[in-house]
């Protein structure tokens, strides 16, 4: 009887363990966008196109926030090229102030914002260096949904077609690469990242990055290979004739470029790879299952097989040119 | 020539052929401890057997 009990609040113990390791890793990727970095300004959020908004802890003073002085606002790459204040208005509460800026301010660049000296209740509360950006979780769903449809590697970019076509004659060839190629792509960029940030940048190798990412996405490939054929050999005769196939693919080459030219994070980098290896899996299945039923289709000799492929290949990418220049959040 | 440019490609050649080495011994363990035993006799009869498909 007091084993079983022994036994019951072991496992639920560590059930609570793992819980609170998930919830800290959630509550962590909500709140790196939430943060500020001055203890009496709660949020500082782009409102409009031409307003940030900046709720603080307190009353402030009115004095303080009519004296334009006291602000400026500039884009974080370039501290020097300070942004055209038109007006600073303090919500009625004293609460809130919103700073109009003369021009459009892009939120795709995070900007900074130097309120000085604020003033509440007569008491100084010190400088505040504000860092204004996109909720987070909105930034990292756009990068994903990006990469996977508004820009999609296949349809958008012309990228890794040898392999687009080679593989999209029947719908479970199409599924079976598709998916080889989300797993590998994945691992592959993550690996990329890491050399790129903690390897080649620190020894100022970053020349070299079209070498290392060609060794580094042959290395995956090949070591996915031979553990899969052993761990999971089923798996491995459904996937293994795509797996030699990745590495003959550009995607996977120009992923982790397009991760060391914008410098992304570990986050953003995971959505992209992410994002690019769905939108050849989406890309893939669409064309298959209209070359599946193209099989059956009255065509003109002279267009049989590939030509009619390139076609319809194009009739996609006119379609996908619908999503193009779209923005969520 | 410039000493740093020397010091950088020598650096180079050091660091990536630490990388180059560091994996060649991680994969050629991994063919080690995850190798798979394949019938000698498979690859003797396809020998034998009428090229093509």
């Amino acid at each position: 009887m007091t084993r079983a009990f022994v036994h019951k609040t072991h496992s639920s113990a560590q059930v609570n363990h793992y819980l609170r390791i998930v919830i800290f890793f959630i509550s962590l990727l909500l709140f790196c966008g939430c943060r500020t970095d001055h203890r009496f300004v709660k949020k500082a959020v782009f409102k409009d196109s031409h307003e940030i908004a900046i709720t603080f802890a307190g009353p402030v003073d009115e004095a303080w926030a009519e004296n334009m002085a006291n602000f400026s606002v500039y884009e974080k790459p370039d501290p020097d090229i300070l942004s055209d204040i038109r007006s600073v208005v303090l919500s009625p509460d004293r609460m809130t102030l919103t700073i109009h800026a003369k021009e459009p301010i892009s939120q795709e660049i995070s900007h900074k914002v130097v309120l000085k000296e604020i003033i509440s209740g007569g008491v100084s509360q010190g400088t505040a260096y504000l860092t204004v950006k996109k909720l987070y979780i909105g930034h990292l769903f756009s990068i994903l949904m990006g990469a996977m449809i508004i820009q999609n590697f296949v349809f958008s970019k012309y990228l890794g077609l040898c392999v687009f076509f080679g593989t999209s004659r029947k719908k479970s060839t199409a599924v079976g690469m598709g998916i080889t190629f989300t797993i590998v792509i994945i691992a592959a960029s993550l690996m990329s990242w890491f050399f790129y940030q903690f390897v080649l940048k620190p020894f100022r190798l970053d020349y070299l990055q079209l070498v290392v990412f060609i060794g580094l996405v042959s290395l995956t490939v090949q070591g996915v290979d031979t553990i899969l054929r052993k761990v999971n050999p089923a798996l491995f005769k459904a996937f293994g004739v795509y797996l030699v196939l990745v590495i003959a693919n550009c995607i996977v080459i120009a992923v982790p470029l397009i991760l060391a030219d914008n410098e992304y994070n570990l986050w953003e980098s995971l959505m992209l790879a992410t994002g690019a290896g769905l939108g050849f899996l989406i890309a893939l299945f669409l064309m298959s299952c209209v070359r599946e039923r193209l099989e059956f289709a009255n065509i003109p000799e002279s267009y049989r097989g590939l030509p009619i492929a390139f076609i319809v290949a194009g009739l996609f990418a006119l379609a996908f040119m619908g999503f193009s220049g779209m923005s969520l959040f | 020539m410039d000493p740093l440019y020397i010091k950088l490609a020598l650096g180079g050649l050091t660091v990536l052929g630490c990388i180059g080495i560091f994996f060649g011994i991680g994969l050629g363990l991994a063919a080690h401890k995850f190798a798979v035993e394949t019938d000698p006799r498979v690859e003797a009869v396809q020998e034998v057997l009428a090229g093509g498909q």
